[in-house]
């Protein structure tokens, strides 16, 4: 079946590709664009390791087909960055050793930053409903919200 | 996982998808959200020829108020709609339908008219294609078995939507486009009642619009759940209440949600109810808890949630 040629923004640098209809963004970012931060765990949308944010919208990127990519502003976990310098969110991360195996981490921090980005100053209970998005099979959460606790004061 | 070969379309307008839908012979399916379309994709449950995306129809997603009617657009998403001030205000039951959805994250992207339309779901259907090859396909993967009950002559598939019954409860219309024209129809007509192929819509239809009529309601959602986010529901009740009747929909046993009206509210008549849903309900070892306990769970959700709606009343 004959490939899609699309083009979009990935963290602030635009980039056109062939790609196949069949094909989902999280195969598009870590096979063609080499950006590996996202992982795939199950591939069913159940546990939010493959989150991105597209338009503003933190989403299960092994649910999106390629092609709804088309003319989409995205932004990955190494995106975060700016000239070498890690995002608040990263830092409250390391600092408080909200990270074990680290699969989750990259799909965690996405969610959280779609949520420090709609609210500045989330309640402890907020940010729990929101990272119950995602799924972490070590740490038990408590470390996580407390990253993001710190991260959301610092950000303000 | 790997997807299924398919052509992708990006519809702009609802006479478009449906034209391509028509050029594909059928052989298409709708694309809104796809957090219930894609997994069935991946998994081989579904393979058509086209994907029809209908994320760029304006059209369906607007939200707005006609004529004693809040008309929502099918691509509204639950997000969006569950911060909707009239949606809070007047109808509880959906507004906490919505809150209980899968995740904040799968809200953002699912769509009003994606819970809707969901397949109905089993543990042992919602598998790989190897899993189902080496077990056999049942009914509703086109084989002549059940493979929760043996012998069994019908399919015993859950529906899973959460929003379904609260919107029943609200008295809920679709309007409907496809090849053939449109429709309107009452939510709980949309329900074929065979878990092979839970939904009664015709060839190429889509969902347009859901209609809620605009009248003030008390109301609340009661779900069953094993994990307190992502889950879909194992008993789901919605109740909503106007005056001194309401209205109760059982959701998540079997391929159609089922409502009771009540027209008195006291005890006797709220146990009968119960007692009737219960009777009615007909669970079986297809999801993650017991059909004896969750058989028991949509009585004991049916007296709570309209309990809680009354306390709440009283207040």
């Amino acid at each position: 079946m004959r490939t899609m040629k699309v083009t979009f923004q990935i963290n602030n640098e635009e980039v056109t590709l062939q790609v196949r209809p069949y094909e989902t963004l999280l195969e598009t970012l870590r096979e063609r664009l080499s950006l590996t931060g996202a992982k795939e765990a199950c591939g069913m949308g159940s546990c939010g390791a493959c989150t991105v944010v597209m338009n503003g919208i933190p989403l299960r990127s092994c649910l999106v087909l390629a092609p709804e990519a088309d003319g989409a502003v995205i932004t990955t976990v190494e995106g975060l960055q700016q000239e070498g310098k890690l995002h608040p969110l990263q830092e409250a991360f390391m600092k408080k050793g909200a990270v074990q195996c680290g699969f989750c981490t990259s799909g965690m921090i996405m969610t959280a930053k779609a949520l420090l980005d709609r609210n500045k100053t989330p309640t402890k209970k907020e940010i729990v409903r929101t990272i119950s998005s995602n799924i972490c099979r070590c740490t038990g959460y408590k470390k996580i919200v407390e990253a993001v606790e710190e991260a959301g004061k610092k950000t303000t | 996982m790997i997807l299924p070969k398919f052509k992708y379309q990006r519809a702009l307008s609802i006479a478009e998808a449906i034209d391509f839908y028509t050029q594909v012979d059928g052989q298409a399916r709708y694309l809104a959200g796809g957090t219930d379309l894609i997994p069935l994709l991946k998994q081989r449950l579904l393979t058509p020829a086209a994907i029809i995306d209908l994320k760029h129809i304006k059209a369906l997603k607007t939200l707005s108020q006609d004529d004693g009617w809040l008309a929502i657009g099918a691509n509204v998403a639950l997000f969006d709609l569950k911060k909707d001030p009239l949606v809070k205000g007047y109808f509880p039951a959906l507004a906490e339908s919505l809150e209980v959805t899968a995740c904040e994250t799968l809200q953002m992207r699912g769509t009003l008219g994606g819970n809707i339309l969901q397949d109905t779901r089993c543990l042992l259907y919602n598998k790989s294609l190897e899993w189902r090859t080496a077990r056999g396909f049942c009914w509703k993967m086109g084989g002549q078995a059940c493979n929760v009950v043996p012998n069994a002559q019908a399919c015993f598939s859950n529906y899973c939507s959460d929003n379904a019954p609260a919107l029943i409860t609200l008295s809920a219309q679709l309007k409907l486009a496809g090849p053939r024209g449109e429709r309107t129809i009452k939510l709980e007509k949309i329900f074929s009642g065979d878990g092979r192929k839970p939904l009664a819509l015709e060839p190429g239809e889509l969902l347009t619009q859901v209609r809620i009529p605009l009248e003030k309601t008390k109301g609340t959602y009661e779900k069953l759940r094993v994990r307190d986010s992502m889950d879909y529901p194992l008993v789901g009740v919605a109740v909503s209440m106007k005056g001194s009747s309401a209205r109760v929909c059982v959701g998540g046993v079997g391929p159609a949600p089922r409502v009771y009206q009540l027209n008195k509210l006291d005890e006797t008549s709220i146990k009968d109810g119960a007692g009737q849903a219960v009777a009615d309900a007909k669970p079986v070892l297809n999801a993650t808890l017991s059909p004896v306990y969750r058989k028991k769970m949509v009585g004991v959700l049916f007296k709570r949630a309209i309990k809680k709606v009354q306390r709440e009343g009283a207040r």
